[in-house]
């Protein structure tokens, strides 16, 4: 029989990544597996934040903190990362991406394709993201990463797939919350959603007693130059063509969609909710005679960003927002996840390192 | 994208070939003089099909279907409080256009999948149903799907189903399957309690009117086509009554060139796409939905 080379990497495949995070007696949550390989890159911390108090009955454990890093702070074409992660019931988890934003990158082709009439008129390789996270009873997890940074011509899709465990009711049910973003590109080159590109898919599936999945909520964006080979030989057509996405985000110069769930999140939904249906109405008058004309309120934050939120089933709250850029979202997430505070109380204020 | 373009270049020149043909075939009938009165129709548009099967398609594309759709704007209403004032260049009836254009091909990439999906395979009906209300991210496109989706149903039952559902009009083994399927997503709705936290059937409209369609007898393209053509025909009767425009200059539209073109791009885009890579491709379509619960005034229920 032979023996197995003790230096023989965990994981086959480039990119792939497996964290288990189990909750061990009395109450020391810790991560029983943690394996990456290049381009990916996981980093744990544990901080010694403890909440203080919390919306969840069972005793509390204390967050981990995951680092997702890549390699230069991007993806390049081809690049495919595949993350899974495991929250036993109990466990909390931060996950962030501290290098900043995901950059999307896009790399020339080589001059010497063959058969190619013109070099450089080649569609690039897609690079990919999946991620996977199960996360169990009275688990919670806060992913809270930033935004996704296409730049041009770049291709982009991404999978993320979160399963909650629904055997449970109420209090006892899972908790999530996570953010996806994505921004026009680099401003500062002047890039106005110029790639070709971002597929992002959100999707929460939980499994009753006997297996059979269900899936509960799916958030699907699709940002397509609707590019293919044949456009690209055809100078004119490439642009005629260009500009598509642009037209469809307009005015927008980023886009992001936040999912809140569970019992942790309970308070930040229903502050999301007030938030909304408070709203100033679009289009009101005022009709009485007598009173001074309306004072033009000062500009604050919720003018600047168009935002819905809504409770769509299954105790989902979801909150769709557009922003003319980077700043104003993030400026206008960081001032509503500080005011409200559950996740500064339950998670320590590293979690929210991105807004 | 290369097959495809290539398969609607030999579907043209079929046409084309069989066009000569027949009009070879009436130059030569009337240099020989054989065939008399009969023929002298001949140059009219020929029926290339039995009227029969289309009855079907002229009662589902009719805009008098008691379905409600007239009551719902597709965010239209939203849209036009949101770009008020418009910018000096910009006219109205331009800006119409605009949101028309996003309209159709926002509702051709989150729709047409599962119309086609349940065409096609009438008996997941139920987790189409699922996970089209999964992927509906705004209660306000939420009830306007479903409430459509139920007069769909109660038209089928009360009205079609007499005479689709057996006899001489039922249109084979696949409209037979797709009448059971009906039945018993029928059968579930009515037995599901409406509780907020349940996640029984909820009678979206897209695969509805995928599996009704099948039942009647309809082909695939006709169904999408048609499904199509209706959000069309909503959004520009919403316009009316919104003063966009008027009601010639909203048929105007509806006749031209470039709605027809745009329909066929966005069926022939999405033809093969799963149900799980529907998507939004309009995001700010979302926002302006979804909003629409925070006008002033409302004249529409979406």
């Amino acid at each position: 029989m032979p023996i197995k080379s003790p230096f023989e990497a965990c994981i086959a495949k480039p990119g792939q990544g497996n964290v288990i995070l189990s909750l061990l007696p009395p109450s020391n949550p810790t991560l029983t597996t943690l394996t990456y390989k290049y381009p990916l890159k996981l980093l744990t911390r544990a901080p010694h934040y403890v909440p203080q108090s919390s919306a969840l009955s069972c005793p509390v454990s204390r967050p981990v903190h995951l680092h997702l890093l890549t390699y230069g702070g991007g993806l390049l074409p081809g690049d495919h990362i595949d993350v899974s992660i495991k929250l036993e019931p109990q466990t909390r988890m931060v996950v962030t991406t501290p290098q900043g934003s995901t950059k999307i990158f896009k790399t020339e082709p080589n001059t010497s394709v063959k058969g190619r009439r013109a070099p450089g008129r080649v569609l690039s390789d897609k690079s990919r993201q999946t991620l996977n996270v199960a996360v169990g009873r009275e688990a919670a997890l806060c992913y809270l990463p930033d935004p996704a940074v296409p730049y041009k011509d770049s291709r982009y899709e991404q999978v993320q797939t979160f399963t909650i465990d629904s055997t449970t009711k109420d209090s006892q049910r899972s908790s999530l919350c996570m953010l996806d973003w994505v921004t026009q590109g680099r401003t500062s080159r002047g890039e106005n959603w110029d790639f070709h590109l971002w597929r992002g898919k959100n999707e929460i599936w939980t499994a009753d007693e006997s297996g059979k999945k269900k899936l509960l909520l799916r958030d699907s964006l699709i940002l397509d130059e609707e590019l293919d080979e044949v456009c690209l030989e055809n100078e004119d057509e490439t642009l005629n063509r260009s500009g598509l996405i642009r037209e469809r985000t307009r005015p927008h110069g980023i886009v992001g969609t936040l999912i809140l769930y569970g019992p942790v999140f309970e308070s930040l939904a229903s502050f999301m909710m007030d938030r909304f249906t408070s709203l100033p109405r679009i289009g009101a008058r005022n009709w009485s005679s007598s009173a001074p004309a309306a004072v033009e309120s000062s500009p604050n934050f919720d003018s600047k960003v168009t935002f819905t939120a809504a409770r769509v089933r299954a105790g989902f709250v979801l909150v769709k927002f557009g922003a003319s850029d980077f700043e104003t979202a993030k400026d206008w997430l960081g001032n509503i996840f500080r005011e409200e505070g559950t996740v500064l109380n339950e998670f320590g204020e590293e979690a929210l390192c991105c807004l | 994208m290369i097959i495809k373009s290539c398969v609607q270049v030999l579907e043209k020149e079929i046409s084309d070939l069989e066009h000569r043909l027949q009009d070879a075939k009436a130059r030569l009938a009337l240099v020989s003089g054989q065939e008399t009165a009969g023929d002298s129709y001949l140059s009219l548009p020929q029926d290339v099909v039995p009227l029969l099967p289309n009855h079907a398609l002229f009662l589902l594309s009719d805009s008098a279907l008691p379905l409600g759709s007239f009551a719902y704007s597709s965010g239209l209403e939203s849209y036009l409080a949101h770009n008020k004032p418009l910018p000096p260049k910009v006219t109205p009836v331009a800006s119409f256009h605009r949101f028309l254009k996003l309209s159709i091909t926002s509702i051709a990439s989150t729709s047409i999948p599962y119309v086609l999906a349940a065409y096609r395979q009438s008996g997941d009906l139920e987790t189409l149903d699922n996970d089209m209300d999964a992927s509906t991210p705004c209660v306000v496109a939420q009830r306007a799907s479903i409430a459509q989706g139920r007069a769909l149903i109660g038209v089928w039952e009360r009205a079609f189903r007499g005479t689709y559902a057996s006899g001489p009009f039922l249109a084979g083994v696949a409209a037979a399957k797709a009448v059971t399927a009906i039945e018993a997503f029928s059968d579930a709705l009515k037995s599901c309690v409406d509780t907020a936290d349940a996640l029984g059937p909820r009678g979206h409209f897209a695969p509805l009117w995928g599996i009704v369609c099948l039942a009647m007898g309809m082909d695939a393209h006709q169904t999408a086509y048609v499904f199509m053509l209706n959000h069309a025909k909503a959004l520009l009767s919403a316009a009316v009554r919104a003063s966009v425009m008027g009601p010639y200059q909203a048929q105007a539209v509806l006749a031209s060139k470039g709605l027809q073109d745009i329909i066929i791009e966005r069926i022939d885009r999405e033809w093969d796409t799963p149900v799980e890579d529907a998507g939004q491709v309009v995001p700010p379509l979302d926002l302006w939905v979804g909003r629409h619960e925070l006008l002033y005034s409302r004249i529409f229920n979406s």
